[in-house]
């Protein structure tokens, strides 16, 4: 990952959300990005540029952008017209960027478009992210990663966060993922935590 | 036989598909695919079916095909009659705030400019008041100053919010036939916000159309068993709030059961079904009644 001092930052055409420059660099926010957070609060992995990765819960394509600037391709899917019109315009300017308009939990939907991925990136507001991820593996080859972004309040709004994680780490391993690193988002975003795992 | 995007194969052999990167994406939606086995589609397949030549032109080639399909996706979804009047009927609400607020405001700030000044026996409501500022202000060619000015704003405001109620209630006649003949395009209108789309409310019990809007007493009940709510939006329609109170619950009950019936012919059939629609309005007008519960009462 490229870092200009200790601030985290993407190489790439600025501009995309009124993002902040360093040295010709794109500032990457932890507060506005999970996946930021989370390479400041744990280690991440790298996002070498022959990466594709398929992006789920794409939403506006801010965190896209990012992940755009560093890796060969992202196919985002996002199932909202409304975000998927910013989506769509940070595509028209970003060669790598595929916008698919389609529900994250029927991958049958997009599976005639997206290519087996080096790494799945996951980040909707559903309950039944577990298996939202479980499902979108086909894509994903031997060996590749998972990041799953886990919303605990989606998953269940009076169940205790803690509860939800570990509920969440069970699903995953029992599919036969192995987990690697598992982290709260705190202090920027609440509630958030990020598992990473292995096919 | 696998297809994907850019042709089908089966048994090695490749069919490519040939036309402009709208129809790859008509082509993307019709196929179904088998989630079960599944190999997902390879650059290099298509550079064996003759499709493009490499990587980058596979990518190019399939951005453009990504790009219809989502720009036509969003087309379509926003082309639905329903969309639109949300975004109106959540402005006009909005609109109402705004006005009441600043109308409050406005006649605080006229009570500083004239200390001898009350609003008590007078009857006058603040939108009366700011009406009579901004005349004033008219009058004297803008020589009224800043709170003159709010004042005029605030009242072309109001005059942009019944044109607005008027679209609303036409809009809403036309998406939604049946629900605005029983209670109204306006309230029809505030039914469909409320539940997120014309979809959405026909998917919705008869005992939730009941109490939307209610949503704090809603849980207040649930949480704390205080009464439940008899009613929410609904009660904004006439037969509601003027019917008697102690068959008031009953006629929220009623109509909402037929508001739910009559959401459905909307998205359903969409246009008026007149045979149901008398039968309805018999039956909520008997509701209505007291007497109709006569038994009851003796």
């Amino acid at each position: 990952m490229i870092c200009v001092g200790d601030v985290l930052v993407s190489k790439g055409e600025g501009g995309v959300y009124g993002e902040r420059m360093l040295d010709g660099y794109r500032v990457w926010d932890p507060y506005r990005s999970k996946l930021a957070a989370l390479y400041l609060v744990g280690t991440g992995i790298e996002l070498p540029p022959y990466m594709k990765v398929l992006y789920l819960g794409a939403a506006n394509g801010t965190t896209v952008s990012h992940v755009a600037d560093y890796v060969e391709v992202v196919y985002a899917v996002e199932f909202a017209p409304r975000p998927m019109q910013d989506l769509l315009e940070v595509a028209r300017r970003r060669k790598n960027v595929m916008p698919i308009l389609s529900d994250a939990s029927c991958p049958e939907q997009y599976a005639p478009l997206v290519e087996t991925v080096d790494l799945l990136y996951q980040d909707v507001a559903q309950p039944d992210q577990a298996a939202i991820a479980l499902k979108n593996c086909v894509f994903l080859k031997d060996g590749g990663y998972l990041i799953l972004m886990l919303k605990t309040r989606s998953v269940d709004i009076r169940k205790e966060p803690a509860e939800v994680f570990r509920d969440t780490l069970d699903i995953l391993m029992s599919a036969g993922l192995t987990v690697t690193e598992s982290t709260w988002l705190a202090p920027y975003h609440q509630d958030h935590a990020a598992i990473i795992c292995t096919k | 036989m696998q297809s994907c995007w850019f042709g089908d194969v089966e048994a090695g052999q490749c069919t490519p598909f040939t036309g402009d990167s709208a129809a790859y994406a008509r082509r993307v939606r019709e196929i179904r695919t088998s989630m079960d086995p599944f190999v997902p589609p390879d650059w290099q397949q298509a550079v064996a079916c003759g499709v493009c030549r490499d990587r980058a032109e596979y990518l190019a080639l399939l951005q453009k095909v990504c790009i219809a399909g989502s720009e036509q996706a969003v087309r379509e979804q926003y082309a639905a009659k329903d969309v639109e009047l949300l975004q109106m009927v959540r402005t006009l609400d909005e609109m109402d705030t705004v006005t009441n607020v600043l109308s409050e405001r406005v006649a605080d700030w006229y009570q500083i400019r004239h200390p001898s000044f009350s609003r008590k026996y007078r009857r006058t409501p603040a939108h009366v008041l700011v009406k009579s500022i901004s005349e004033r202000n008219r009058e004297r060619g803008g020589g009224g100053g800043a709170l003159g000015k709010v004042a005029a704003e605030i009242t072309s405001l109001a005059d942009a919010r019944t044109a607005l109620a008027k679209e609303v209630s036409a809009r809403a006649c036309d998406v939604m036939p049946n629900t605005s003949a029983l209670i109204g395009g306006l309230v029809a209108a505030r039914l469909l916000s409320h539940a997120g789309g014309l979809k959405e409310l026909s998917r919705l019990p008869a005992s939730a159309i009941q109490v939307l809007g209610a949503r704090t007493a809603l849980f207040a009940h649930i949480r704390t068993h205080a009464p439940s709510p008899k009613h929410g939006i609904i009660f904004q329609h006439r037969r509601v709030h003027n019917a008697p109170r102690e068959v008031r619950g009953k006629v929220a009950r009623v109509l909402a059961g037929k508001l739910a019936i009559a959401a459905r012919l909307d998205y359903y059939r969409g246009c008026a079904v007149p045979v149901f629609l008398d039968d309805a309005q018999a039956r909520i007008d008997r509701a209505g009644t007291v007497e109709g519960e006569g038994d009851k009462q003796q």
